[in-house]
């Protein structure tokens, strides 16, 4: 159990440190899908093995996908430096880093979270549908929070269309950008 | 005396209407313009009316009409009434009031004719009309101050009518200063008074310094400090300086209020209250002795003076100081009597300045000359006035004055009877000195040339007050005292005097006639024949004459004492707000603007940049909850704001 | 089997306390907060912010898993999440191409009109 949980751990984090620090905009989506394959690892060994294909299916299937249909739009010369990808706050936001991490970490592992014992996620596909209506057992709300998602989802779709089409009378731009 | 409703109106309807009249013209005097001068005669006319009848009801011998309503209850001590009490006293007062208030008001009409504020000016006339009658029938201190106030506001706005003249703005405001002084002293009188006896009413004062409730020297003071008051309001030494100034207002007020009515007030109070003045025997010294010195110092101010009107000013000043000696020696009658005379002569002295106005545009005697010829009516009257003044036989003044300087000699106070026949002779004078001038020899300049009299309303009253100048000391002469019947001091007032009527003094009366004609002859020898004499004898006597032309020097030293004091403390504290409290409000203004300026950096436009505010103030905030230090929680704040600010001001 | 290696082995197999777990979301979170501050690249920051997006969903699993009472719930929540970080991603990228479309630029300090 450990070496898997150092494996995927040393995995996503290291993914996440390539999608921050990678000059190429391409390199950080894939440095951010293996990142995800990581967390749907993650699932797995917490007893959601369906979340874990919703993780993949969604995140590294579509997710990805999406970020690089928006890469390829907005399109730039690759740089090389290191200088041009970041901006100035990086110091700053290193401090701002180890912060918020110590802080989170501090405040989640000062509970007592003794008594605790995995093995009550939804094993099973029906256990989770279940969740997800809110029924038998499961908080009631859901039920109300899976219609609403599925409204969201449609508004987001409109909206993104309406705001990306283009305006009538504007050109067509075929090439990138200039410098 | 119960009084039926219909009385009680009728008596309250005497200051009442006037008091409409004032809201009637100040409301619609714009449309009512020159008819203003009848609803206001109309109004004073039936207060007339009613005046008399309160006489008639007083005489018949009803006793004091007396009733009141409740004003304020606050309780034990704290009850304040407003009413109405008429004896004698009062009901002549009334009569007084009235008519020459009627008189004048007929008088401006032509007067005033074409004037800008025609209808407010006899708006404000009846308002203090109303505030004088009030006054008059005041049954208590309170009630007292309330009209008090009242008639110096009304002299207020009635010496300042032109006040697009600075002179006339200034005037105006001195004379109120100079008698707040005197009303502050009054009021604190009042309070004294208040506090020791829990109450305000004149009745229950009396009582209760009878019956020993106010401590001697405490009750001295208090007295003092009315008459204080009264000094202020009657000009008397060292309040005075305010009359001669007062007459940059238009001519019928300063002969209805600055002769006959108001600054007879002062005096009115010390007759009011003369029960309790008589209990203080240093209090009577004190009035007596200022009276007399005034009387004295006004009328050798009186000497010199170009402008008839001053002239006419330091002699109602040396008149009330009369009366004031009168009053203080105990002759309670007899200065009555004096202030009702003066009332009629002395407002007509000023109606006759008047006409001269109106008819040559001039107050200065040394421009005016021959305007015997000219303007007979108005010389006659004011020949008749002039000899009432002067107390010659059979002129009203001549009875009054006698009673008084009587009064004086017989009551062993012979420093004032000395005073008092200097100043008769020193008023004979004076008077005649302006009358001759102006109206015997040669007319000096050109409009004196083109003078005519005035026109029949002007000279109807005149006529009116000369025929009562003559007349109106008949009803007290020694043969029938009618009018001491009426006037007299309280039994109690009488024998806490102890005073004995003396029979009339035919020596006395000589001497002061002789007295009077003599300043008269001196008069006549000084400026009739050969009127160089008395322009060589001013230059002889320079110093001297510059003394009492600028009036004993009393404004220069007012004007170097308090006034400069004043505009000084008045020039810094404005400086002061300018400058440094301006300064620091448009400091504060700066500095928030500063603040402003240096903060802006801070909105840098770029949205990672707040994102990294947001984080940095989050995770800061979540570390003084989770630690729940208080003290921490300002230490960190402070700390890390300071911060942020310096390093997003790099960014 | 020697003891040493036994006891190897048992460690190997103990179960990864709670904590594991919530420091691996820890850390990611922190890394994806890190990039989304210093990054210019707009679609970049989109990137990072995936990523402190899944670093909650797997607290909220670990959650789900570890805690007895709560029904599973946490994974229903984790669901939800994808769906609205589904269709921030989608409204969001369409933002950044219409700030393209007139700007030319992707770089997030580019855009600061709202300087001052």
């Amino acid at each position: 159990m450990i070496i898997a949980f150092a494996f995927l751990a040393s995995m996503t984090l290291l993914a996440a440190l390539g999608v921050v620090l990678s000059r190429s905009v391409v390199h950080s989506a894939l440095f951010m899908s293996a990142s995800f394959l990581g967390v749907a690892g993650f699932f797995v060994m917490l007893n959601a093995p369906a979340l874990a294909a919703f993780q993949v299916l969604i995140y590294v299937g579509a997710i990805t996908v999406l970020i690089l249909f928006g890469i390829m739009f907005t399109q730039r010369p690759q740089v090389r430096r290191f200088r041009l990808i970041i901006n100035r706050q990086f110091w700053t936001g290193l401090a701002v880093m180890f912060g918020v991490g110590a802080f989170l970490a501090y405040t989640l592992n000062i509970q007592d979270w003794a008594g605790t014992e995995p093995g009550n996620g939804p094993r099973e596909v029906a256990a989770l549908g279940e969740i997800l209506l809110g029924v038998n057992g499961a908080p009631p709300i859901f039920g109300l929070l899976f219609e609403v998602i599925s409204v969201l989802l449609l508004v987001a779709i409109i909206a993104a269309i309406v705001i990306s089409r283009r305006k009538t009378g504007e050109e067509v731009d075929r090439q990138g950008a200039e410098e | 005396m119960a009084q039926t409703v219909g009385q009680q109106l009728i008596i309250a309807a005497i200051p009442g209407l006037p008091l409409l009249v004032f809201f009637v013209l100040t409301l619609f005097g714009r449309y009512l313009k020159e008819g203003a001068q009848f609803v206001a005669i109309f109004g004073v006319a039936t207060s007339l009316v009613f005046s008399c009848f309160a006489l008639f009801f007083v005489l018949r011998g009803d006793g004091p009409i007396d009733f009141a309503v409740n004003w304020i209850d606050l309780g034990e001590g704290g009850s304040f009434q407003m009413g109405v009490y008429i004896d004698g006293l009062a009901a002549m007062m009334l009569v007084v009031v009235c008519f020459v208030s009627l008189m004048i008001q007929l008088y401006s009409g032509a007067f005033m004719l074409g004037d800008k504020r025609f209808a407010w000016y006899y708006a404000v006339l009846n308002l203090f009309t109303a505030s004088m009658l009030g006054l008059v029938l005041a049954p208590s201190f309170i009630e007292l101050y309330v009209f008090w106030e009242l008639v110096g506001l009304c002299s207020y706005l009635l010496i300042g009518h032109w006040f697009e003249k600075p002179s006339a703005a200034k005037a105006a405001t001195k004379a109120f200063i100079v008698t707040r002084i005197g009303d502050a002293a009054l009021f604190a009188g009042i309070i004294m008074f208040w506090r020791a006896t829990g109450t305000t009413s004149f009745e229950g004062i009396t009582q209760a310094a009878q019956a020993g409730f106010i401590g001697g020297s405490l009750f001295t003071v208090a007295v003092v400090l009315v008459f204080i008051g009264a000094i202020g309001k009657s000009a008397q030494f060292p309040l005075h300086v305010w009359l001669p100034d007062a007459m940059e207002g238009p001519t019928p007020v300063s002969a209805l209020i600055h002769a006959a009515t108001m600054v007879a007030a002062g005096v009115y109070l010390v007759a009011r209250t003369y029960d309790i003045f008589v209990q203080s025997e240093t209090a009577m010294l004190v009035v007596a002795y200022i009276g007399g010195f005034t009387a004295l110092m006004a009328a050798t101010m009186a000497l010199t003076k170009k402008d008839i009107k001053r002239v006419i000013a330091y002699s109602t000043v040396s008149q009330l100081g009369y009366m004031m000696l009168a009053l203080g020696i105990g002759s309670f009658t007899a200065g009555m009597f004096h202030l009702y005379n003066h009332a009629f002569f002395k407002a007509l002295l000023f109606l006759g300045a008047g006409s001269i106005i109106t008819a040559m545009n001039s107050y200065n005697i040394f421009e005016m000359g021959g305007l015997r010829r000219r303007m007979p009516i108005t010389f006659w009257t004011m020949v008749a006035a002039g000899l009432s003044l002067a107390g010659i036989f059979p002129f009203s003044g001549f009875w009054s004055k006698e009673a008084i300087i009587g009064s004086a000699f017989e009551e062993h106070f012979y420093v004032l009877y000395a005073m008092a026949l200097l100043t008769v002779f020193l008023t004979a004078l004076y008077i005649f000195r302006a009358i001759f001038v102006a109206f015997m020899g040669e007319p000096q300049t050109e409009g004196a040339r083109e003078a005519v009299e005035s026109p029949g309303i002007m000279t109807g009253p005149m006529v009116i007050l000369a025929f009562l100048a003559v007349v109106s000391g008949l009803v007290g002469t020694p043969l029938r005292d009618f009018f001491g019947e009426l006037v007299a001091p309280s039994t109690f007032a009488a024998e806490v005097l102890g005073l004995e009527p003396h029979p009339f003094s035919y020596l006395l009366a000589a001497v002061s006639v002789a007295v009077g004609v003599g300043g008269i002859a001196l008069a006549y020898a000084l400026y009739v024949p050969k009127p160089e004499r008395a322009t060589a004898l001013s230059r002889r006597f320079s110093g001297l004459y510059a003394f009492l032309d600028n009036g004993w020097y009393f404004d220069a030293l007012y004007g170097a004492l308090f006034v400069r004091p004043a505009m000084a403390v008045g020039r810094f504290v404005r400086e002061f707000d300018q400058r440094a409290l301006g300064r620091f409000v448009t400091g504060v203004g700066r500095g928030a603007s500063g603040i402003g300026e240096r903060l802006r950096p801070l909105q840098s436009g770029g949205a990672q940049n707040y994102a990294l505010f947001i984080l940095v103030s989050v995770l800061i905030l979540g570390v003084i909850v989770g630690a729940q230090y208080a003290f921490l929680t300002v230490a960190l704040i402070a700390g890390i704001a300071l911060v942020v600010v310096a390093v997003g001001a790099r960014l | 089997m020697t003891p040493q290696v036994q006891q190897f082995l048992d460690t190997l197999n103990a179960t990864i306390p709670l904590e594991g777990y919530l420091v691996v979301g820890a850390i990611m979170f922190a890394i994806g907060v890190w990039g989304a501050l210093i990054r210019r690249n707009a679609v970049v920051v989109f990137m990072c912010i995936e990523l402190t997006i899944n670093a909650v969903n797997l607290s909220l699993v670990a959650f789900a898993d570890y805690l007895p009472d709560a029904g599973g719930a946490g994974v229903g929540y984790a669901v939800l999440v994808i769906a609205v970080a589904a269709a921030e991603v989608a409204v969001g990228l369409a933002i950044a191409l219409a700030v393209y479309r007139t700007r030319r630029t992707v770089n997030v300090d580019e855009v600061n009109l709202m300087k001052g």
